[in-house]
């Protein structure tokens, strides 16, 4: 089945812009240009996840998301906006976004945020998770035991947590502001390649000396855990 | 002491004037009666001569007339005629109306004090009329006396009064403090109170809270400009962004790539910049405090630490945090973090050379410092101001990539949270103080 997606956002060349991003990512997209009309389609019809700019003409995006989730929609939802500043992020997850991201963003981050929302999925319906693994690389969450073709890595407990990322999206591209937000919990750009040399430990750890490499680098995107290239 | 120089200045005058008065009846009386006597006496001696004066001398003083009065009449030669006082005193010169002397009439058997009036009559004889006032005298005294318990009655009255007037502007000063205190932190909600406290006050309240709504206009609308500034800037960017994006897509050639990619990175690099600023004036306006909560500096400074460690030991630098007391702070963990980001890489960027970086926490009485010390060149005494002035913010963020909005983003944050920066020699090196203050009027408690 395909996913449906709607984007809600009245600049006509960003709306074009991840519109056709997502339908060439298989996606297929409704649009609606204000917050009346993107409010009605999302109590209407099914979609896999809802990207909603902050700024709509008729109604604010804040406002058509507590509406929204007054009426028991629980529809993934990612804020887009040009309010970049900490606060107005937290005040975005507070009235029940799952994302947030300023603008401008790249597509590539836009859309891994998206199928990290798909994978997420409905939290209540989550069955619970003890272990996660990628070709020969296994993690045991319950005693925190990581190991690559049956040996041991020891890990540091933030490297632990970014493998554990990447893990739970393998095959799938995470980006640097995703690890920053989710492994340290900070919203600040750290600046350009303190990521870079975190994952390039972990890469040594996991990596280093095995025939196939699991971790690997997405140019201008990201990371991306998987045994096939 | 106020209050207590305060009602001494009101009872002191007060209780003067009614010893003043009471002594002015007082004296009132014995002239009127010594007026009395003498025109009695004198009428006597006009009607009848020097025999009847003598006789109604006589009758005075057998009768007690005087009562407590002194008499006396002398010849001209000075020669005594009749009378109680056994000698004329010899400074008194009639005519005298009030001369105050002390006396020995015939039947007394201690001096007493007199007030006298002399007169000389019409033959050359001399009379002397007294009038004791030593009752004047005890007069005095427990009218002093009295005056002064009623000093002693007044001063606990007056102070009690000042205290409790006092006590009203006090208070009424002490709220006008805490709302401006609460303005200064950025939270514009608050107004003085116009009903307390009398009407000068609501004067002043009303005065101040016209300025407040002044303020607070003001505030709503930078945050106004500076959101739609955002907003009005960073869509055409993004959409720029998105435009080069899809070119890239089509672009097959090399160099091609590499140009887009590379107008790519300058409209990142414009977009931080308009953050970076925007950050700035957001959290100077105090915008941000909503955001205060509790979290562990210690755990802070080692999540920073955790960060930029690998970042540093590439470049050959130790991070390591020096003190890190697990010390609960309220307040706006996302820029402190950044703050502290910022600091940790200027000292990268410009203390490389030191070989090592340390951060550290301290409590303070009025709240936390931290701080990041750098073993680098270091900036002179006489440029450390600068460093952190309004010329060198837009360098600052010019010239740092990545986290970094520069000092200036720092000091302002600092502020957010009622403290400040300030650039000390790390002997050698920079070190770079954060002061965050605790006293930060709390929102959740007004």
């Amino acid at each position: 089945m395909t996913k449906k997606i709607l984007v809600v956002e009245d600049d006509e060349t960003t709306s074009d812009y991840i519109a056709s991003g997502l339908q060439q990512n298989g996606f297929v997209v409704d649009r609606a240009r204000d917050g009346r009309d993107g409010l009605f389609h999302a109590i209407d019809g099914r979609y896999a996840a809802i990207v909603l700019d902050r700024m709509l003409p008729g109604m604010d995006g804040l406002a058509v998301l507590s509406a929204m989730r007054a009426a028991g929609i629980e529809t993934p939802v990612i804020i887009l906006s040009a309010l970049g500043s900490t606060d107005e992020r937290v005040k975005g997850l507070k009235t029940g976004s799952d994302d947030y991201l300023s603008k401008p963003f790249a597509f590539s981050e836009l859309l891994a945020r998206i199928e990290a929302l798909q994978r997420r999925g409905p939290a209540a319906s989550e069955p619970v998770v003890t272990s996660l693994s990628c070709g020969d690389l296994t993690m045991d969450l319950l005693t925190r035991r990581v190991e690559r073709g049956g040996e041991r890595i020891d890990l540091q407990p933030r490297e632990f947590r970014l493998l554990e990322l990447l893990l739970r999206n393998h095959g799938q591209v995470v980006t640097r502001t995703m690890m920053f937000e989710e492994v340290w919990d900070y919203h600040f750009d750290p600046g350009t390649n303190v990521i870079d040399v975190h994952i390039s430990r972990l890469r040594r750890k996991i990596d280093e000396g095995a025939a196939t490499p699991l971790l690997h680098t997405i140019r201008g995107v990201g990371y991306m855990l998987g045994d096939t290239p | 002491m106020l209050c207590l120089a305060f009602s001494l200045l009101i009872s002191v005058p007060i209780l003067a004037f009614v010893y003043h008065q009471t002594d002015t009846l007082f004296e009132q009386r014995i002239r009127s009666r010594l007026d009395d006597r003498q025109q009695r006496l004198v009428s006597s001696y006009d009607e009848g001569g020097l025999g009847e004066l003598v006789v109604a001398i006589d009758e005075e003083i057998e009768t007690g007339a005087a009562r407590g009065g002194a008499i006396l009449l002398v010849s001209g030669d000075g020669h005594k005629i009749a009378g109680d006082v056994a000698a004329w005193p010899p400074t008194l010169r009639p005519p005298a109306d009030w001369v105050e002397m002390r006396l020995y009439p015939e039947r007394a058997t201690q001096p007493t004090l007199y007030a006298l009036r002399a007169l000389r009559l019409r033959n050359g004889e001399m009379l002397l009329l007294g009038a004791n006032v030593e009752d004047r005298e005890h007069m005095r005294a427990s009218l002093v006396e009295a005056l002064i318990g009623a000093l002693v009655l007044a001063i606990p009255l007056g102070l009690i009064g000042g205290v409790l007037l006092l006590r009203v502007s006090e208070r009424q000063a002490r709220h006008i403090h805490q709302v401006a205190g609460r303005i200064a932190a950025g939270d514009f909600s608050h107004r003085v109170d116009e009903a307390a406290g009398g009407e000068e006050f609501a004067l002043l309240a009303s005065a101040i809270n016209a300025m407040l709504e002044r303020i607070e206009e003001l505030v709503e609308q930078l945050r106004l400009v500076t959101d739609s500034l955002a907003h009005d800037l960073r869509s055409p960017l993004t959409r720029m962004r998105a435009n080069i994006e899809r070119a890239a897509g089509y672009a097959t050639a090399e160099p091609e790539q590499q140009a887009l990619e590379s107008i790519s990175l300058d409209i990142d690099r414009v977009l931080r910049l308009i953050s970076a600023t925007l950050e700035i004036s957001r959290a100077e306006a105090g915008v941000g405090r909503h955001q205060f909560a509790e979290f562990d500096i210690g755990d802070l400074l080692r999540d920073i630490c955790e960060i930029y460690a690998p970042v540093a030991e590439e470049r050959g630098v130790t991070l390591s945090v020096a003190k890190a007391p697990s010390v609960i702070y309220t307040g706006n963990r996302q820029l402190i973090g950044q703050s502290l980001a910022n600091l940790v890489d200027n000292a990268l960027k410009y203390g490389e050379s030191g070989g090592k970086i340390a951060m550290s926490a301290a409590e303070t009485d009025e709240g936390i410092e931290l701080s990041v010390a750098d073993w680098g060149p270091g900036i002179p005494p006489e440029l450390r101001a600068d460093a952190v002035g309004k010329y060198r913010r837009l360098e600052a963020a010019r010239t740092t990539e990545g986290s970094g909005l520069g000092l200036a983003m720092v000091r302002a944050v600092a502020r957010l949270h009622a403290g400040d920066i300030r650039l000390e020699g790390n002997e050698p090196g920079l070190r770079v103080v954060m002061t965050l203050h605790r006293t930060v009027p709390n929102i959740a408690d007004v």
